[in-house]
């Protein structure tokens, strides 16, 4: 549904995106992320035609988007990153223009207008001025703007950015929903947003891809084996050892002093295979007091900063 | 088509919905009493001349103004992305753009229609010098809007926007009078002809000649398709 084909994009000397490829299948929601300045937003661009590629070719929707862009933007939602809205205008007079000039029959846009306002939580506020309300509330009228026209694929840049938790659960349930029958791009990087909403991200640095697979094979990424999180406070005897101690124990492969608070310390063991009751065997013959010991799987925001390389 | 006529909606509502419209409105038609007052106590003819002259030269630097948020509001408010990825022709953009300021336009003109109306009351007025004249001003309109439009595409500060089509416009106004103080015979013919005033003072004296409307309509033309160029080349960059 939208084919990113080896896309770069310079701006004189500076390649802000640097020969980029990426597909997303129809029905799939894909995490984009990357930190800022990466090039997120200017892949966005390229792919709705408001930045033409330097190099490389983008396909959406089954058209060129340089060869057939009108094609392209009339099956395509846009959420920028900067919500775009009229601040004099009130959000229905907005959303009545959006329709019409997405061309949707003057006779349709009140009823559809209507119910996009419900899908994002605008009803009765139709006369309020755009340049009056809150982040939170011109990020659901942006993406009130996007959806209008019921477009095939939706590219969505940071939608949740400025609402409030509960508002965020409610835009995040709505995305979801409207995956079901498009493709979605959902730029972001709000890394929990990408594990409610996605199967699969592209991470993008330095204006390249540094990965594109499921959320689960990234995690693996972090590292092999699995890691736990263990609070011990040794005997006098052991004081500043445990690193060794544990560290010598079979199937231990890492262990990493975390932090110490009262006394204890807390340690990062990495380890082929379970070590927790090798660990307690050890301590109760050694004296120690054991506070914690859990199982700790990689996040996505540790295998997201190992995949960038700033561990 | 239908997607010009939406923006020109859009833009003639922005116009009404904030104060511009009418500050416009009340300014113009206050000076445009003001030139009234003046033309006919000067000459003490029941002619219209004088305000419409004056009034040109009011709408070179009160035009600009109007429209300098054409293209750099719209890049500032991140509208101007939606815009260039919604399915919009940049000549829809472009029409509905000069359509709303030239519709703008057409209403400070109605408001000075109370004027003749004050002549015929009293006195005797040429009515075709009456509509020629207005005719020849909306032709000024036109060009000044599409001259607006431009330097409006070349920036994203609609202050720098405004007083850029200030700046481009001058030299049409005062060549005309630059053209008086040039010795050589050609290039005072060349001045003379680039200032608008030449070519509005025959529609003042009730003369239409397809000459003066050819040079007014590719002067906007000129402008509208450099704006074209303009929109499109800030993309590449």
């Amino acid at each position: 549904m939208i084919s990113a084909q080896s896309i770069t994009k310079r701006f004189g000397n500076f390649v802000a995106v640097d020969s980029v490829s990426f597909e997303v299948a129809p029905g799939e929601i894909l995490g984009f992320i990357g930190p800022n300045g990466a090039g997120k937003t200017t892949t966005m661009r390229m792919l709705t035609g408001f930045l033409p590629a330097s190099e490389g070719r983008a396909v959406v929707a089954g058209h060129d988007v340089f060869d057939e862009p009108m094609k392209v933007r009339r099956k395509v939602g846009y959420l920028p990153e900067k919500p775009p809205l009229y601040n004099d205008l009130t959000i229905g007079a907005y959303l009545d223009f959006v329709a019409e000039i997405r061309g949707i029959d003057r006779s349709k846009r009140v009823r559809r207008v209507g119910e996009v306002m419900d899908q994002v939580g605008l009803i009765g506020w139709e006369h309020r001025i755009l340049g009056s309300l809150s982040k939170g509330y011109r990020q659901r009228v942006g993406l009130a703007q996007a959806v209008i026209h019921d477009p095939q694929v939706l590219i969505l840049d940071e939608p949740t950015s400025g609402l409030d938790p509960g508002q965020v659960a409610g835009i995040r349930a709505y995305i979801r929903g409207l995956a079901a029958d498009r493709t979605v791009i959902l730029s972001t990087h709000i890394l929990p947003e990408v594990e409610r909403l996605c199967e699969r991200v592209v991470v993008i640095a330095d204006g390249k891809v540094a990965a594109d697979e499921s959320i689960h094979s990234l995690k693996n990424r972090v590292g092999a084996g699995v890691r736990f999180r263990v609070e011990l406070k040794p005997s006098e005897a052991d004081q500043g050892r445990v690193p060794q101690i544990v560290g010598a124990l079979p199937g231990v492969d890492q262990v990493r002093p975390h932090d110490e608070v009262d006394g204890f310390a807390i340690l990062d063991v990495r380890a082929a295979e379970d070590p927790r009751t090798a660990i307690a065997r050890v301590a109760t013959e050694r004296g120690w007091t054991v506070r914690a010991m859990e199982r700790h799987d990689p996040s996505l925001e540790e295998a997201f900063l190992a995949v960038i390389g700033q561990e | 088509m239908n997607v010009a006529w939406a923006i020109f909606k859009k833009e003639l509502r922005i116009y009404f919905v904030s104060p511009l419209a009418y500050v416009f409105l009340g300014v113009f038609l206050c000076l445009a009493g003001v030139f009234f007052y003046m033309g006919v106590v000067q000459t003490g003819e029941a002619s219209l001349r004088v305000m419409l002259g004056n009034l040109s030269v009011t709408l070179l630097f009160l035009l600009p103004m109007l429209t300098m948020g054409h293209f750099a509001e719209e890049r500032r408010a991140g509208t101007f992305e939606f815009m260039m990825t919604a399915p919009v022709p940049l000549w829809a953009l472009l029409a509905g753009k000069w359509g709303a300021s030239f519709a703008l336009c057409l209403m400070l003109l109605a408001g000075t229609a109370l004027f003749p109306g004050i002549l015929a009351y009293y006195g005797d007025p040429d009515w075709g010098v009456v509509f020629t004249s207005y005719l020849g001003l909306l032709f000024c309109c036109g060009a000044f809007v599409a001259a607006g439009l431009f330097t409006s595409s070349l920036t994203d500060e609609p202050v720098a926007a405004g007083l850029g089509g200030v700046i481009v416009l001058l030299p049409f106004w005062i060549s005309g009078t630059a053209a008086e103080m040039v010795d050589w015979e050609q290039g005072r013919e060349i001045l003379r002809h680039l200032s608008f005033l030449t070519h509005l003072e025959p529609f003042t004296r009730g003369v239409v000649d397809s000459a003066h409307v050819l040079w007014f309509v590719l002067f906007t033309f000129l402008f509208l398709f450099l704006t074209w160029r303009s929109v499109e080349s800030r993309r590449w960059r």
